[in-house]
């Protein structure tokens, strides 16, 4: 049972990308190609090339914290849809930080606008998680129009306040160039020994190990810590938790807390990461992005990890068949959308499976005799 | 005073109006498919698509029938609205398969459709007009006087050379109220909203009515997708629907989960909207203007959710060996 159990977790996924793959399948042959081609460009082109790698791991850094930030949401019943938003914000706190401030050591500057974009994720958590639990606003409404309100926010910020003077006058709407001890350190040291050189390299910074490692600390937290328990008991059963002395409220209230801090950290792997700068025109739709990868990652923060990569593998891949073989990016945005149904019902599925497994064996390992005198016992 | 006169002048109504028509619509939506007892976060996904097949139903039926559309020009912004609120309905079949038939999480659906919904209006655009994000220009309804309304002079900006879809969405809110209330299809599908198991013993299918209250859904949603780009923009760009899929669930939260209450909520919405497009003269960023109405949404949630009386199985997936 055990082994068979293990094969169908994953089975499960396999099939979905499988679903997505066939459903994409039909959309390429209705546009006149061929989709083996396609998928084998796309393999070809994201596996076969050392900078295509290093490419995949630098999508796959924020990925891995906007999938962390929404399965912990989602470990409490909460549906964080303002990962987003939030990731704007930390994203303008850590840039800000890191322009305003100068002169400090590397030490000190890098660690502060980290924390500056924490904060910055928590504070546009804490509206929505507040109206929820005194209110009972429904956070996945509340939580999306703090993403527009974001992105107006941002925008005036960007472009109205904090606009960098010497761009005045450009098409260019960003801020200062943040101050080099603020900038997260390029990982490109450690693969030039090998001779593994080129931009797509340099852009690789130490934000992917932070993402990493959060995850197996959020992970060990989770399975072994006190407060970990009383999050695993809220989510299973929430008023079962209440009743044993643990207060939803307040458990919902950190998760989420969590939750947005670590979105703040999203947007670091562009701004402190690469650009050096908040532009108005930095990558956004991550914090969407997380929601499918939690999904895909069935809220696990070590399955995180590989469901970000499988995401920039299919990033990356996209660019490629839309470069070389014309085929429009959006083919693979498609793909993954199908990929999220496909998997949401697989695992339903099988949840509902194991559940009548555990049933019967119940059933099967039953002294035998009729059970209904138990059963009238109070 | 002059920021006080244009924050009630009767063109100010009047666009409240028109831009209270597609929140309308998607929140009446919203009433049927939450009434059965199905959350559809997917709305704004559907919205998308509503805009997205509207202009572009539009725009291939106008270029395939030119003659038929010289005499009678009304038929192609129809053909626009009938594409938009069958690609509505497709999309609400996917959201009711997955959350009714295998109960999946509601709301988890509905975010995966909307992802679906914002990839697939961008490839469908690049595969139709090469670029991704706009469609060409259509040509909407004729604009109608109302009957009756028409001669007073005092409501000239509200009843004259208005979009044939504005009665038509204030008369769908009078039958949805009635077909809620009075017939037998309503009192089932709140029957299954309500209390499932009671439903289904008596015989009510409620995977049926809830299939049912979700493709409303779809086929309003779209529809007020149409609306938006049939009679608003007359084109299709990507990101028109700004959120108004959201805003009009919470605009049915704050109608009570009923049409007529979504119509006073919705209104109060589009009176925000209307606000956002036309003050430019308060001493406020133009960017916290644009985000009014989702400012007032969440003001709305927080402040008023707590009076309503949502179904009682609203958001659960019912199954006849679970329960």
């Amino acid at each position: 049972m055990r082994g068979r159990l293990l094969l169908l977790q994953i089975a499960g996924p396999a099939l979905a990308i499988l679903f997505g793959m066939v459903i994409s399948s039909i959309i390429i042959l209705a546009i006149g190609r061929n989709p083996l081609e396609v998928f084998g460009l796309m393999v070809r082109f994201s596996l076969g090339r050392t900078d295509s790698l290093f490419s995949i791991l630098f999508k796959s850094t924020p990925l891995i914290l906007a999938g962390l930030a929404v399965a912990m949401s989602f470990r409490v019943n909460l549906f964080n849809i303002g990962v987003e938003g939030q990731y704007y914000i930390g994203a303008f706190f850590a840039a800000y930080v890191g322009f305003s401030l100068r002169g400090l050591p590397a030490a000190v500057h890098l660690p502060l606008a980290l924390i500056a974009a924490v904060l910055g994720g928590m504070v546009w958590g804490l509206l929505p998680i507040v109206l929820k639990l005194r209110r009972g606003a429904h956070e996945v409404i509340t939580t999306i129009m703090m993403n527009y309100i974001a992105s107006a926010v941002l925008l005036y910020l960007i472009n109205d306040i904090f606009r960098d003077p010497t761009q005045v006058g450009t098409p260019r709407v960003r801020t200062p160039d943040v101050a080099a001890a603020a900038r997260i350190p390029s990982l490109a040291a450690l693969f030039s020994p090998f001779g593994l050189t080129g931009s797509d390299v340099q852009k690789l910074n130490a934000l992917l190990l932070l993402g990493v490692l959060l995850a197996f600390v959020l992970a060990f937290v989770l399975a072994r810590t006190r407060f970990g328990y009383e999050v695993r008991a809220v989510s299973a059963n929430p008023e079962a938790a209440e009743a044993a002395g643990i207060p939803n409220a307040r458990i919902q209230f950190w998760v989420f807390m969590m939750s947005a801090g670590l979105a703040g950290l999203i947007g670091l792997n562009d701004i402190l990461g690469f650009f050096g700068y908040l532009d108005i025109d930095f990558p956004k739709g991550l914090g969407f992005l997380g929601i499918s990868i939690a999904l895909l990652a069935k809220n696990n923060p070590i399955g995180v990890i590989p469901a970000a990569l499988l995401f920039g593998f299919l990033d990356r891949g996209a660019q490629g068949v839309q470069f070389f073989a014309r085929i429009p990016k959006e083919t693979i945005v498609i793909m993954q959308a199908i990929i999220i149904l496909a998997i949401v019902v697989a695992y339903e599925l099988l949840t509902r499976y194991i559940r009548a497994q555990r049933k019967l064996e119940a059933e099967a390992a039953a002294p035998v005799g009729p059970p209904a005198a138990a059963e009238a016992e109070p | 005073m002059e920021v006080l006169s244009s924050l009630v002048s009767l063109a100010l109504i009047a666009s409240a109006i028109r831009v209270t028509m597609p929140i309308l619509l998607t929140a009446l939506g919203a009433v049927y498919s939450e009434r059965g007892g199905v959350v559809n976060i997917g709305l704004e996904g559907i919205m998308i698509m509503g805009t997205f097949f509207g202009a572009v139903g539009n725009y291939f039926f106008a270029q395939a029938f030119p003659s038929l559309v010289a005499r009678a020009p009304d038929v192609a912004p129809a053909a626009g609205v009938l594409a938009a609120v069958l690609a509505g309905v497709v999309f609400a079949l996917i959201h009711a398969v997955v959350s009714v038939t295998f109960r999946v999480n509601q709301i988890i659906s509905g975010v995966a459709l909307n992802l679906l919904a914002a990839g697939l209006a961008r490839f469908l655009n690049i595969l139709l007009f090469t670029q991704a994000t706009q469609s060409p220009g259509v040509r909407g309804f004729t604009p109608i006087d109302l009957p009756l309304l028409r001669d007073i002079p005092a409501l000239a900006p509200l009843v004259r050379g208005i979009s044939p879809m504005i009665p038509v969405g204030l008369l769908l809110v009078i039958l949805s109220q009635w077909v809620l209330l009075r017939t037998r299809f309503g009192l089932r599908l709140r029957a299954v909203g309500e209390y499932p198991l009671a439903a289904d013993t008596l015989g009510v299918s409620v995977t049926r009515m809830r299939y049912a209250g979700v493709l409303l859904s779809g086929a309003l949603a779209g529809a007020a997708g149409a609306y938006l780009a049939v009679e608003q923009a007359h084109l299709y760009f990507e990101g028109m629907t700004q959120g108004r899929g959201f805003i009009a669930l919470a605009a049915m939260i704050f109608g009570n989960w009923w049409p007529v209450g979504a119509l006073g909520a919705s209104a109060l919405f589009g009176y925000f909207d209307a606000l956002s497009l036309r003050v430019v003269r308060l001493p406020v960023p133009y960017q916290f203007i644009n985000v009014l109405p989702h400012v007032v949404t969440i003001l709305v949630l927080a402040g008023f959710v707590r009076r309503a009386q949502m179904p009682a199985a609203d958001g659960v997936p019912y199954s006849k060996e679970e329960e």
